[in-house]
């Protein structure tokens, strides 16, 4: 019991003390934040790693006390919810290295990186909360801890996103918080619980039921910036890179789709849910949302903001894989809440390079990159074709396991939405590849920095490597134990009892 | 040990009051913090020993009601008992860096500090409606003329205003105890809801209740009766405001609401809850509102208190014509409430005058680049928002949640959306600030730095006030203790 | 060689991606287009001495399956045969300015086209189908040229919507298999409900890379703007996988289906019979080699089209199929490479040239004793009337005919504006040398290779002298109509 409760406590911990440190770090003090910084994302990484393979076989962490009168605080780490924290685990790492080369010499470093670990430790908790209170409560400590990253740079563009990133999330939170409540009313404190609760319940519930899943939906459905509710994360965007990264491929928009996947899961159950007919609204929801983001994603000139509606776009293939009735759409759905974070995660890292290093941020701006920054184009590449679902890349395994599903479930349209999606993936994305590779550049870069021998800074070069290599083995050795794949058949044999 | 403590909870202050009268400001800043100790001892003491015991009523000085003062120890008077210790604990440790002891009338803080102190513990405790007269007069007086210290002309408008006002709720409740009192013929609010439980029916009780609620409600600053608040709140000193929408408005609202929760379900009606409500509904939403409209940082403070108080009031509705269960959550969630709203509060205006201390200047946009050299006080003032905003893990949160449900178990689900919606609002004002502070101005840092005490005082409180809700099951488990008759 | 060949299978696969390391530094991109012509050796070993092997990789994609048997060998064959003189002929074709990019394109593709052949798992054969397809775009786009751009966006925009008809109609069959094996396919999509959706959209999927008229518009486009070694690789070699891929899904004898059947050798026809109306009006040569490609994909896809009308002829059809595509390529390579040969100044050594350049064109046209007389006559053998019953059998020789002659103009018309375009003067060693490999394997080659089973040989000289005239004819009358046009040019 001791180890085991307290493992998860340790690990919301780590960032949490790491944060505290920071912010009373004096600003010039760079190397002992940096040396916090990393050895905190790497405990962390040690710790979910133990975690992980303490789950694999069966052990189960657990941490709960009352903090209210019949109301849980709860910490578990079950299957699902180490894939989550693995996730965030790993690219808070590499998020970190590259956020420390990306600011370097800028100021607020102290306060950035204050919240920068603030926010994954709320992402944490989001992943190891146990019911819906105690998700709700790092629910809404990550948009918090998001808000002053988004306004990180202080011009009144950035102010103006900030204050629309907060309109949306907190009215969300409301409603999701309403919904708690009337779930709370109606059955008690419910642990999320793999299966869900509502298997058998009555007719009196089935009334009800389906009004709070509306709630806790479209409260969930403002981050994961699900449509008509997606309006803050285009203008997000103008947050410094590495928190765009974060933003978009763990943190915030994953936030919302992973409790979507609690809720649907371990709240109401996969059969529950299909039952009450909730899912059907749902699919179609995703299904416009999947198409209606790649299509806006068409007409962005600005990078950051065409790959903004892309995770409009992308995230909703999680919610689309939930939807699809049978548990290979679920795996697949899951599946993508990794594949699209590292993916994700690359464009980012790598589109800040550009902006960074040659001073590029609009699209006809990258005429001929691919010559002058080799790395960095091999990366986004790569990931770019992950995107659009190019086999052996992650995201095809994303799409193979959703058209699989629907398939299997007798949804043939959804394949249309994937093929769909997928060529305008191909529209939007190719012509950047285009000009990376195979124009020339004429004129000289809008504000080039010269790093020496690499290309860009080490801090930079490095994680979106990473982050590709890591897009690549994800697809090509899908069929590995501890590959995402496995453990969301892992999670998914739990979670249906097949 | 029991009677120690209560002589010790009674007296000291009084005490250090006589004390404080005469010397300068300096020895009334040693002798005032020696006191603090004490008192902050004492009111721990009292605490572990209700929490151990359970609750009592205790005859000053061995004289039974209805002959002598009766002191009514239960596990809420005692949590409040601890509150305002913490709360007064930091605001005077606060005010003695904070205010400048070179300016002559400052030494009058402390003797009116201290009657303030003795004044609220007197309401806490209090069982019969005379005392809590007594002690709602000496607050209130003192409240004035810790406004006044201000010393400038709009503080002394502000404070006859506040005067004005705070006699005026007193004579309407006065006029409202002479009402019972001709019915009843008793004073002891355990011996008048014995009397109401009997089933006779008293004609003009329920008058001299709404009188009585009508005068608190003025004092507590409840829509549309708020307009001597803001004035007075925002222009007094930051360790007095803090005080003043910490503890003293609620002293008036405990009034109330233990008249409520002992006469309401006899003597009430269904549409006096509702008004209440509603009146509380509007202070919420029209509150948060017009803080959001202030120019001056301590004006949206100190309307975030109007706004915030009426919340509070939603404990009329919630607890009329309920079942039991849902008065319990509805009580808890309150009480919740004024502890998390007292600690959030005192924290923002502490932190408040810090940032006003260092940019100079009392205008909103005048933060533009603190949260570059003065975070700390700025993340109080932030952390403190949060439990504003009713935003986990805050005692704020907490108190919410349980309103949300006594609200949907009461079935009066209109006031979800209140709560909800002020909230939301709430948010609107305290990022307000927050935004001003990132907006990156050019130069250099030129902001005074406050003395580390006066910054990590408001950093206690607002993780207080952040922390309060992990640890909302034991306080409130102290708070519903069962009451012993005797003691 | 039974316990090599695993290894083999993999290193054949894995050698093309090793070489990428190269492009990391620089002494090794100064190095790396010397290895183009090696990397697909370890291929043709395995095409051509290799027996069946196969190679489990449960760790890949879905669980992965790479194998050799008859009909990849074929394809290994080929394909490596292509890419290895081409890679040869690259040495000398390339030029400084981006020369590693261009390497390491070429490298990317190959290893695509490779990996498609041997892979048996639906998975790693939709991978690097992809890999092919997406790389092959930065060969198409190297010049960077107007119109190499705008070919580019053609085969891009054809390719990601064939690559999507692929993607759903693989989709759709293995969810009905329930197995991520290639060779399960066939037999789920015959027994489907949905079998035309299906075979629709693999057809028009694959179809896009074989060049199936209507999909092709890409093709002309983009073969000729390619360096040309990779117009050599893209017609000869990469443009069969379309063809594999039709090989390996469709249900061909499992099922009779006599309107696809039809339908696709009217497509062929077509195919073969508009390319070449199309080729003739062509002023460039790769743009008339490039037409002729999407004539020669008719003829096949007029077979192709056969084996899906008749289960029980399909397997003796496909082996034919397979062996006009070996002999198909390698002449086409041939023939590409030769367009960027300047001639020598002396009129013997240019007419000498002449000949070896038009040989594997002839060959293309059915020229006794060439690879294409064979290829040729084995198909008029399999293709007889009386085994078949739908509606477009008996037209058959007609097409056949029609086709020959077809492809003799082409052949003219290319040795024509060849002539008026060609340059003089000396080759690099390195053209030399890839050319002259590329004509060896086209003329001898596919003499030594093995003959299918299934087919009757008609390698032997009596039954070329047999064939001859039925060969013969179509190209003479194409000669003699090409003749009178010549005339009344001229006179005009």
């Amino acid at each position: 019991m001791a180890s085991g409760a307290l493992l998860p406590v340790f690990a919301l911990m780590t960032s949490l003390l790491a944060s505290l440190i920071i912010f009373t770090l004096p600003e010039d003090r760079g190397r002992v934040r940096t040396l916090v910084n990393i050895g905190a994302a790497l405990i962390k990484l040690a710790l979910v790693a133990v975690m992980i393979r303490g789950v694999a076989i069966g052990q189960e962490y657990l941490l709960a006390f009352d903090m209210l009168p019949g109301v849980e605080f709860v910490l578990r780490a079950d299957a699902l919810a180490m894939l989550f924290a693995g996730l965030s685990a790993l690219l808070w790492l590499l998020t970190t290295i590259y956020a420390i080369g990306y600011l370097e010499a800028s100021p607020n470093r102290s306060r950035f990186f204050g919240f920068f670990s603030l926010c994954v430790a709320s992402t944490m908790g989001i992943a190891l909360a146990g019911n819906l209170f105690t998700f709700f409560i790092f629910y809404e400590m990550l948009t918090l801890s998001t808000y002053p990253l988004v306004v990180h740079r202080g011009t009144p563009k950035a102010l103006r996103a900030g204050r629309n990133y907060l309109i949306y999330t907190l009215t969300g939170g409301a409603v999701l918080l309403l919904g708690i409540v009337c779930l709370h009313g109606l059955v008690g404190d419910l642990r999320f619980q793999e299966g869900g609760h509502f298997a058998g319940a009555g007719p009196e519930l089935r009334g009800a039921l389906p009004w709070v899943f509306f709630l806790l939906v479209s409260g969930l459905g403002v981050k994961a910036a699900l449509v008509p509710l997606h309006g803050w994360l285009p203008q997000a965007m103008v947050a410094p890179a590495p928190v765009s990264a974060l933003l978009h491929a763990v943190a915030v928009v994953k936030a919302g789709a992973f409790g979507i996947v609690r809720v649907v899961f371990e709240v109401f159950g996969l059969e529950s849910a299909q039952s009450m007919g909730l899912l059907s609204v749902l699919v179609v929801v995703a299904s416009v949302t999947i198409l209606y983001g790649s299509a806006m994603a068409l007409y962005q000139v600005d990078l950051k903001r065409r790959l903004a509606f892309s995770t409009i776009s992308q995230v909703s293939y999680i919610v689309l894989g939930l939807c699809l009735f049978g548990p290979v759409g679920a795996a697949g759905g899951l599946v993508h809440l990794v594949n699209q974070g590292i993916m994700k995660i690359t464009l980012f890292f790598c589109a800040g390079n550009y902006a960074e290093t040659l001073g590029a941020h609009r699209i006809d701006e990258l005429d001929g990159a691919g010559k002058r920054m080799p790395g960095t184009s091999v990366a986004f590449t790569i990931a770019a074709f992950g995107m659009i679902g190019a086999p052996p890349l992650a995201g095809f395994i994303t799409k193979w396991m959703l058209g699989i599903g629907a398939l299997a479930e007798g949804m043939d349209w959804v394949v249309g939405v994937l093929i769909l999606s997928s060529v305008l993936n191909a529209a939007y994305f190719l012509p950047i590849l285009h000009r990376l590779w195979f124009r020339e550049r004429t004129t000289p870069w809008p504000k080039e920095y010269r790093w020496g021998r690499l290309e860009t800074s080490v801090w930079l070069f490095w994680p979106p490597l990473m982050t590709a290599v890591m897009t690549m083995a994800i697809g090509v050795f899908a069929a590995m134990p501890f590959s995402p794949l496995a453990w969301v058949i892992l999670i998914v044999s739990r979670e249906v009892a097949l | 040990m029991t009677p120690w403590l209560m002589a010790g909870l009674l007296f000291t202050p009084l005490a250090w009051a006589v004390l404080t009268l005469f010397p300068a400001f300096r020895l009334g800043r040693v002798l005032t913090r020696l006191g603090i100790l004490a008192q902050f001892l004492v009111a721990a003491g009292l605490w572990m020993t209700v929490a151990q015991d359970g609750g009592f009523y205790y005859p000053l000085g061995g004289w039974k009601a209805p002959l002598g003062i009766e002191l009514r120890v239960d596990g809420l008077a005692v949590t409040f008992v601890v509150l305002t210790a913490v709360v007064a604990c930091a605001c005077g440790w606060h005010a003695g860096d904070y205010l400048s002891p070179e300016t002559g009338r400052h030494r009058y803080f402390w003797p009116l500090f201290w009657f303030l102190w003795a004044g609220l513990n007197g309401v806490w405790l209090g069982a019969d409606l005379f005392n809590l007269y007594v002690g709602l007069e000496l607050i209130s007086l003192c409240s004035v003329g810790l406004v006044a210290l201000a010393g400038n002309v709009g503080a002394l408008r502000a404070a006859i205003r506040y005067l004005l006002a705070a006699l005026l709720g007193s004579l309407a409740y006065l006029l409202g105890v002479a009402l019972i009192y001709g019915q009843f013929g008793s004073l002891s609010l355990a011996g008048i809801q014995a009397l109401v439980a009997s089933a006779e029916s008293f004609p003009g009780a329920g008058v001299g209740l709404f009188i009585m609620i009508l005068g608190l409600a003025l004092k507590t600053a409840l829509f549309p009766l708020h307009g001597w608040l803001p004035p007075a709140h925002g222009i007094a000193k930051s360790p007095v405001s803090a005080l003043l929408s910490a503890l003293v408005v609620k002293a008036s609202f405990y009034i109330a609401a233990r008249l409520w929760l002992a006469l309401g379900e006899e003597l009430g009606s269904f549409v006096l809850a509702q008004a209440v409500g509603v009146a509380g509904a509007l202070a919420v939403i029209l509150g948060s509102w017009l803080a959001f409209c202030q120019s001056r940082l301590k004006q949206v403070v100190a309307y975030s208190s109007v706004a915030q108080i009426g919340y509070l009031f939603l404990l009329f509705p919630l607890t009329f014509g309920v079942p039991d269960s849902v008065v319990q959550l509805a009580q808890q969630g309150i009480a919740l409430q004024v502890i998390s709203h007292a600690l959030a509060k005192a924290a923002m205006f502490l932190a408040a005058g810090n940032l006003i201390l260092s940019v100079g200047s009392n205008r909103v946009e005048a933060l533009a680049g603190v949260s570059r050299f003065l975070p700390f006080s700025l993340f109080s003032f932030a952390l403190a928002g949060v439990s504003l905003m009713g935003l986990p893990p805050s005692g704020g949160f907490t108190a919410k949640w349980l309103l949300l449900q006594a609200s949907l178990a009461s079935g009066q689900w209109w006031w979800l959306a209140v709560l909800l919606l002020g909230g939301l609002l709430s948010a609107a004002y305290v990022f307000r600030i927050y935004r001003a502070s990132f907006v990156e101005s050019r130069g250099q840092d030129q902001f005074y730095h406050p003395p580390r005490v006066l910054e990590a005082i408001p950093m206690m409180l607002a993780l207080m006030s952040l922390c309060l809700g992990f640890v909302s099951e034991p306080v409130l488990a102290v708070m519903s203790l069962p009451f012993e008759e005797g003691g | 060689m039974n316990a090599v060949a695993p290894h083999l299978l993999l290193l054949s696969v894995v050698l093309p991606f090793g070489a990428l390391a190269l492009a990391l530094w620089p002494g090794g991109r100064f190095f790396y287009r010397y290895t183009l012509p090696w990397l697909p050796l370890p291929a043709l070993c395995l095409g051509m001495l290799a027996p069946d092997s196969s190679l489990e990789l449960p760790w890949l994609l879905n669980g992965g399956l790479w194998l050799v048997d008859d009909l990849r060998r074929t394809f290994l064959v080929v394909t490596a045969l292509v890419w290895s003189v081409s890679g040869l002929f690259a040495v000398g074709y390339l030029k400084r300015v981006h020369q590693t990019r261009f390497c390491v394109f070429w490298t990317l593709t190959l290893a695509g086209n490779l990996g498609l052949i041997v892979a048996a798992d639906i998975a790693s054969f939709y991978s690097f189908f992809a890999l092919m397809t997406f790389a092959g775009y930065g060969l198409v786009v190297h010049e960077g040229t107007v119109d190499a751009n705008r070919a580019g966006r053609i085969y891009l925009a054809m390719a990601v919507a064939g690559e999507m008809a692929i993607l759903a109609g693989l989709l759709m069959s293995a969810e009905l298999a329930d197995s991520a094996r290639l060779s399960d396919l066939p037999g789920a999509i015959a027994r489907s409900e949905q079998r035309d959706l299906i075979v629709l959209l693999l057809l028009a999927g694959f179809g896009v890379k074989a060049g199936l008229p209507l999909l092709h518009f890409w093709l002309p486009l983009a073969h000729p703007v390619a360096p040309t070694p990779a117009s050599a690789v893209l017609s000869g070699a990469m443009i069969k996988a379309g063809l594999l891929g039709w090989m390996l899904t469709l249900p061909f004898g499992e099922v009779s289906m006599p309107v696809w059947g039809n339908a696709l050798v009217l497509l062929g026809v077509l195919g073969a019979l508009g390319g070449a109306a199309l080729g003739l009006g062509q002023r460039r040569a790769k743009a008339v080699l490039a037409y002729s490609s999407i004539s020669q994909m008719g003829l096949m896809v007029l077979m192709v089209g056969a084996a899906l009308a008749e289960a029980r002829q399909a397997g003796t059809l496909l082996a034919v199929v397979a062996l006009y595509g070996l002999h198909h390529g390698l002449a086409k390579g041939s023939l590409f490479l030769s367009t960027a040969l300047a001639l020598p100044e002396r009129r013997s050594g240019r007419w000498l040239l002449w000949g070896l350049i038009a040989l594997p064109g002839l060959s293309l046209a059915g020229l006794p004793f060439t690879s294409g007389s064979a290829a040729k006559l084995a198909m008029k053998d399999v293709l007889a009337p009386p085994d078949y019953h739908f509606a477009m059998a008996s037209w058959l020789p007609a097409f056949m005919s029609a086709g020959a002659v077809a492809t003799m103009l082409l052949i003219l018309r290319f040795l024509q504006v060849q002539n008026q375009g060609a340059a003089r003067g000396d080759n690099v060693l390195c053209l030399w040398l890839g050319w002259a490999a590329s004509l060896l394997a086209s003329v001898l080659l596919f003499w030594v290779l093995p003959w299918p089973e299934s087919v009757p040989d008609k390698r032997w000289l009596h039954e070329m002298l047999a064939g001859a005239w039925g060969l013969t004819w179509p190209m003479l009358l194409a000669i003699g109509s090409a003749a009178v046009v010549a005339c009344l040019f001229r006179q005009r």
